[in-house]
């Protein structure tokens, strides 16, 4: 220990000599003295996975979108981070406007969904014509006009969604869960169910199947494919606003949240695999385990790197993604 | 076919830079001549964080620097030249901050800096302003901007060594010698850190568990698990950006039962807003400003604290944080100084006032600048804040 300064005469290091005693007895009422430290290690690897399952399931959300969008057109819509922040940004709004707020979630679902075909059918359309570089492209200056607009209409301030279930956190042996996290799993959950039964059960997502496939050979059997690449987006916008939704309650949220979360989102759907909705769930989660065990027991400030990471490893080794087809491509 | 699109293309990039041509012309062609002054104006550039994790700090910062400008041109100026702050947004981002104070300096060629909002965009522009040799009073809580002394760079908020000390004097005083401390890898939370970790074997307090997270990380139950399965019997969180209410509300969703105590960085609306339930109990120093009868009502701090906060509370309908504070110290500062020059306000000159500064009252505090002390203020600036029923009241 540093001696004192010349007007603390050494009175510091003796009242903590005084005090050391004391809190020792103190310390043996510690909740975790007593089980052994085996345990203790446990809870805590149980509640670093529940915080990778709870973002990963986010991360799985926004993939979703990517997916979706790239199953029906071939191309990455760099602005799939933004309907994450519409999602957040619009429910907040609503309920500003005194909503309730099941009404204003649902209100802000639809609404970026709208934005999502609106986005579509005015940019991306008639600007890129199909042809998925310029969609990238397209969706790149997208991205950047909707997060300015979201500033000017909102302004720069983070905002603070209600949480949907009012109480304090669940105990599952040692860790703690928050009520929203609940809410987070059974929304995703929900939301990958009523995908897969989309796909396979409906007409209308059997057509969107079909032309994923084949455009031309879809519309030879009279599936109205520009259609299906609208709704395509709509319904990529849709799942973004979910995740943005469901998370504001926990991170809060601002006008600048979606372009981070793109980038996480994206990394998930390549290390899932593109254009399968299962995979880039299973990559959403796997990523967000790896980010919660990185900063738990390696560092936190490596976190966000392991996305990236992730993603180039996956890109060179095995770039259909790890529950990708044989390297099949869809375009 | 092709060919066509490329026309088309090329039309609309000419107009795009014939408008942004002819805006930046315009741009040119304005003074900004205020009301009862005439003159060439004093120009002084502003570096904010208007967005991005900042932004709630810079916002305020932005206000007050608009409103006080008005204020001091209508009452004549400096001398009968008016005071022209031209503000630039560094989105939080230290290479926009240095973009913006190359623009300021180069095509501006303004005679001092105020900025930035956070401490790594201050040092981040500390080069440029070094080449050109102007002051610079920085509205960043970090250490590093005034320890040790840079002849060019002065500080309004209280810094990490000043707020530091108090904290944990109070946290001992609590009878609490085991703290997990959490902070950014920013320039405040890790300058904080640091200084946390130095001071903490003089004040008699053990660091049980140091965890660090991202600036804009949105999750923080990682690392509070490891403080909460550690020996700490509080938690010490340094960070001023909107993480500040995600680690309050981590805590309370972890169930973790410990005291919690923040810097100077949450001394704003938004944490208590963010966290809600959970930013209740948490206690953090700052200035006077948030509760001015902590000055004693009979004194000029607080007379010069509540007019102010009167005036911002009309125009923009919310009183002032602490940074709306020190942006007006820094501002004042500049312009005193200014108004003690005879002669030509050269940025030599106005760096040699601004260094003369004595007894100045401020927002934030007295300030009292010297040669080896460009922070200016003292323990004596600050009080202990707790968050109680929505609002801040003075911790016992």
């Amino acid at each position: 220990m540093t001696p004192g300064p010349v007007d603390w005469p050494g009175g510091r290091a003796a009242l903590r000599r005084r005090r050391r005693p004391w809190r020792n007895d103190q310390t043996t009422r510690r909740p975790g003295d007593g089980r052994g430290r085996g345990t203790h290690e446990l809870d805590e690897l149980l509640q670093f996975l529940i915080a990778g399952l709870k973002n990963g399931s986010i991360y799985a959300l926004v993939a979703l979108g990517f997916t979706i969008v790239f199953a029906a057109t071939g191309a990455i819509n760099f602005a799939q981070g933004e309907f994450f922040m519409l999602g957040g940004m619009l429910g907040v709004f609503f309920t500003e406007l005194g909503l309730p707020l099941a009404v204003a979630a649902l209100a802000a679902i639809a609404a970026t969904a709208a934005i999502g075909a609106v986005f579509e059918l005015l940019a991306v359309r008639p600007i890129a014509d199909g042809d998925p570089l310029r969609i990238i492209m397209v969706t790149i200056g997208g991205a950047v006009v909707l997060r300015q607009l979201a500033l000017h209409l909102f302004g720069p301030d983070e905002r603070a969604l209600a949480a949907f279930t009012q109480g304090s956190s669940l105990k599952l042996l040692g860790a703690a869960i928050e009520r929203q996290t609940v809410w987070i799993w059974a929304l995703t959950a929900l939301a990958v169910v009523a995908l897969a039964l989309l796909y396979r059960r409906t007409t209308f997502g059997r057509a969107m199947r079909a032309t994923s496939i084949r455009r031309d050979a879809a519309r030879l059997v009279g599936v109205n494919a520009s259609a299906m690449v609208t709704a395509s987006f709509a319904l990529a916008a849709a799942l973004g606003a979910v995740g943005g939704l469901v998370v504001a309650p926990l991170t809060q949220t601002a006008f600048g949240v979606g372009a981070g979360m793109g980038v996480k989102g994206f990394a998930a759907a390549i290390l899932g695999g593109l254009g399968n909705p299962v995979a880039a769930v299973g990559g959403g989660l796997i990523l967000g385990l790896l980010e919660s065990l990185t900063a738990g027991y390696v560092n936190p400030s490596y976190k966000d790197g392991v996305a990236v990471v992730v993603m180039l490893v996956v890109l060179f080794v095995r770039p259909q993604g790890l529950f990708g087809g044989s390297g099949r491509v869809k375009v | 076919m092709r060919g066509r699109m490329l026309r088309l293309t090329m039309a609309v990039l000419t107009a795009a830079l014939a408008v942004s041509l002819a805006v930046s012309l315009a741009a040119c062609g304005d003074d900004g001549d205020g009301g009862g002054t005439s003159g060439e104006p004093i120009k002084i550039g502003a570096i904010v964080s208007l967005t991005g994790p900042y932004a709630g700090l810079g916002e305020p910062e932005k206000n007050t620097l608009e409103m006080e400008v008005k204020r001091i041109n209508d009452a004549g100026g400096v001398g009968g030249r008016p005071i022209e702050v031209i503000i630039e947004d560094d989105a939080t981002d230290d290479a926009k901050a240095v973009a913006a104070a190359s623009k300021l300096i180069e095509q501006d060629e303004v005679v001092a800096i105020i900025g930035a909002t956070g401490t790594g965009a201050t040092m981040a522009v500390r080069g440029d302003v070094q080449r050109a040799g102007i002051p610079q009073v920085s509205m960043a809580g970090g250490t590093i901007i005034a320890n040790p002394v840079d002849p060019l760079v002065f500080q309004t908020p209280w810094s990490n060594t000043i707020v530091v000390p108090f904290t944990l004097d109070f946290i001992t005083s609590q009878g609490i010698t085991k703290i997990g401390l959490i902070s950014d890898t920013g320039g405040f939370g890790a300058d904080g850190q640091a200084v946390i970790t130095g001071a903490a074997p003089e004040a008699g307090i053990d660091i049980a568990s140091e965890q660090t997270f991202n600036p804009g990380d949105t999750d923080m139950t990682t690392q509070l698990t490891k403080i909460k399965n550690s020996d700490a019997e509080a938690i010490v969180m340094w960070t001023a950006g909107s993480e500040a209410a995600i680690i309050a509300k981590n805590v309370k969703d972890l169930g973790i039962d410990l005291p919690l105590f923040g810097s100077h960085g949450i001394a704003r609306r938004e944490f208590i807003d963010g966290a809600g339930d959970a930013a209740e109990g948490v206690r953090f120093a700052a200035g006077k400003v948030l509760i001015p009868e902590a000055y004693g009502e009979d004194t000029e701090a607080f007379t010069v604290a509540t007019d102010f906060i009167d005036r911002y509370t009309e125009a923009f309908g919310d009183a002032p944080s602490t940074f709306a504070g020190h942006a007006y110290d820094a501002l004042y500062l500049i312009v005193e100084a200014a108004k003690r020059i005879d002669g030509d306000i050269t940025s030599e000159a106005l760096r040699d006032e601004i260094e003369a500064t004595s007894g100045f009252v401020g927002i934030g505090g007295t300030f009292t600048f010297s040669a080896e002390d460009h922070n200016g203020m003292t323990v004596n600036d600050l009080i202990m804040y707790e968050i109680s029923g929505g609002d801040w009241t003075q911790a016992q």
